[in-house]
């Protein structure tokens, strides 16, 4: 069953336990060791992938584009993406746009209520850098400043193409991550 | 509904009413995080089911332009000014140069006037096509939602062969427009809005005449035409409540005034009312492009101005979708304008809000705030 070893370690027990082909350890590392291991992280990865709920929030104009690719003829919905109103029941922030001082702070108020696994895709070039509003007295150049950002997509603002490509691009990343992340 | 914020008092339960001894209101804050769109917060109390007071938080997305259109040149100001309402961005747009060009004492040429009208109203239609299928989603309404969203696209092409871009054009410049119609344009124009008019027929008999809506909308948030005045609405949310108040018809500038179209007003003020002139505005701005593509002069589409502001004050104003979009503009002969005042209707249909929503019960709230046609990114600038 044990498909990788695990790296050698100088502890007596781990060395006489590795020798005779038994896991030694509290009973929640086993599962996370067996769930994490190939056939059942696929099957796990899978769902995760084609239902990333994106939660209700739009910080600036990038949700035009948003819209339009919830919408008829681009309908995110064939990806598995349904903007859905509860937080608790979402895993995806998908940031629209610019993010002011008063934003930044209930975005991660958000982000801290949703349930892990939850991810951050950064829509548009005010989410990357600040884009066209770098320089003004009130937004923040980036969500990566506040909150950990898998996938930014660019554009101002980015076509719904992009952002399909951004959210297979995230996909791709489930696809090949563990079930249980470090955070 | 979810709560993300702090209820704006210290307890969730606020003065007693007045009316029974010892009963009390709720105040609630809904959003910015809510289940439906828009990056605001409403601080709503209530009496059992009915609202008694709502006050906006607007702010969320404020961005400070009207700083920063005092640090770039004209040129590089037009992508920033249009960010507001990205949907309508050839209106705001408009404000813009034609506050410059009274500065400047530029006319454009015919045909660029007319060009910049065919563009304004594909955007009206973009824009209330957007409002209305978010206007499902507030509804629960989905086929309201993925209907209007995809004839947007009808237009969206349509723009997009014209200028470039999706939805953020840049295409008006100070002394005209960036370039002419490509070829084959009016034909597939005139094609696709036929096609348009007759999706509105099929929208009337679906969603307008739909119980669904009608029980939501008749007689709901209603605003009446003396308390619209007095608010300062504007756009369609004074057209709704029966005020009959157009720029392109009171002021025309560009080539309004060749044109020929009617202002559709509702006396009503509820949100059925305001919902019905936006729809009748639809059909008018479709009519609209087949005309301007019919009445339009040959010519050049730009005339040569320079990029700079003259010394002195200019005030800018057009009917954009949401209302009356205005500049007013001070210059100092520099590139950059010394102050740009910039007030979108969106900004000013804010203070309808409250009017509208006291004595509407909470569960017609999102429907009764949306047909004010209330875009927070327009608002806050």
């Amino acid at each position: 069953m044990s498909a990788q070893k695990p790296a050698q370690s100088d502890d007596p027990i781990e060395l006489l336990a590795d020798s005779m082909n038994v896991w030694v350890g509290k009973l929640s590392d086993i599962v996370h060791k067996v769930i994490d291991t190939e056939p059942i992280r696929n099957v796990i990865n899978w769902a995760r992938m084609y239902s990333l709920w994106p939660v209700n929030i739009t910080t600036a104009c990038c949700s035009a584009e948003f819209g339009a690719a919830s919408g008829a003829r681009h309908d995110l919905e064939r990806f598995g993406v349904l903007p859905y109103g509860s937080l608790r029941q979402s895993d995806l922030i998908v940031i629209e746009g610019t993010i002011t001082k008063k934003m930044a702070k209930r975005l991660r108020m958000i982000y801290d209520q949703m349930a892990i696994p939850r991810y951050v895709i950064a829509m548009g070039d005010c989410a990357i850098s600040g884009g066209l509003f770098h320089d003004s007295y009130s937004i923040v150049n980036g969500a990566h400043e506040f909150l950990p950002v898998d996938v930014f997509v660019p554009g101002c603002p980015p076509r719904p193409e992009a952002l399909e490509h951004g959210i297979i691009m995230l996909q791709e990343k489930i696809r090949n991550s563990k079930v249980y992340p470090q955070s | 509904m979810t709560t993300t914020d702090k209820p704006a008092q210290e307890s969730t339960l606020g003065s007693p009413s007045p009316d029974e001894p010892g009963a009390q209101t709720l105040t609630l804050s809904v959003g910015p995080q809510h289940s439906g769109s828009g990056h605001m917060r409403l601080i709503v109390e209530l009496d059992g089911d009915i609202i008694i007071n709502a006050e906006p938080d607007p702010g969320y997305v404020h961005r400070g332009i009207e700083k920063i259109i005092e640090l770039r040149n004209i040129i590089r100001s037009i992508p920033v000014i249009e960010r507001p309402s990205i949907i309508d961005a050839s209106n705001l747009n408009h404000a813009w140069v034609k506050a410059i060009e009274e500065l400047q004492g530029v006319e454009p040429p015919a045909r660029g006037q007319y060009l910049r009208c065919l563009l304004n109203e594909m955007n009206r239609i973009m824009s209330h096509l957007y409002w209305l299928s978010i206007y499902g989603v507030f509804l629960g309404h989905t086929t309201m939602f993925m209907w209007p969203l995809g004839d947007r696209e009808l237009f969206i092409d349509l723009a997009e062969s014209l200028t470039g871009a999706r939805i953020t054009y840049s295409y008006l410049v100070p002394g005209g427009v960036r370039r002419d119609l490509p070829q084959g344009f009016a034909e597939e124009a005139i094609k696709r809005t036929e096609y348009f008019e007759k999706r509105l027929d099929e929208y009337e008999n679906i969603f307008f005449k739909n119980p669904l809506f009608t029980s939501r909308a008749k007689g709901v948030g209603v605003l009446s035409r003396q308390r619209a005045i007095e608010l300062g609405a504007t756009g369609p949310t004074l057209r709704g409540s029966g005020v009959d108040a157009d720029l392109r018809k009171d002021e025309p500038y560009a080539a309004y005034s060749e044109l020929d179209f009617k202002v559709h007003t509702r006396p009503d003020g509820d949100s059925y009312s305001r919902v019905m002139v936006h729809v009748d505005e639809m059909r008018e701005s479709s009519q609209l492009i087949r005309q301007i593509l019919e009445k339009m002069p040959s010519g050049p589409v730009r005339r040569k101005a320079p990029i700079v502001v003259p010394r002195g004050e200019a005030y800018g104003r057009v009917e954009s979708a949401r209302g009356e979009c205005s500049f007013y503009m001070i210059g100092e002969g520099g590139d950059k304008p010394y102050r740009a005042r910039y007030i979108t209707g969106s900004y000013r249909n804010m203070a309808a809000i409250s009017a509208v929503l006291q004595g509407v019960r909470l569960a017609d709230m999102p429907t009764s705030w949306w047909s004010i046609d209330y875009w927070p990114v327009e608002a806050d600038r």
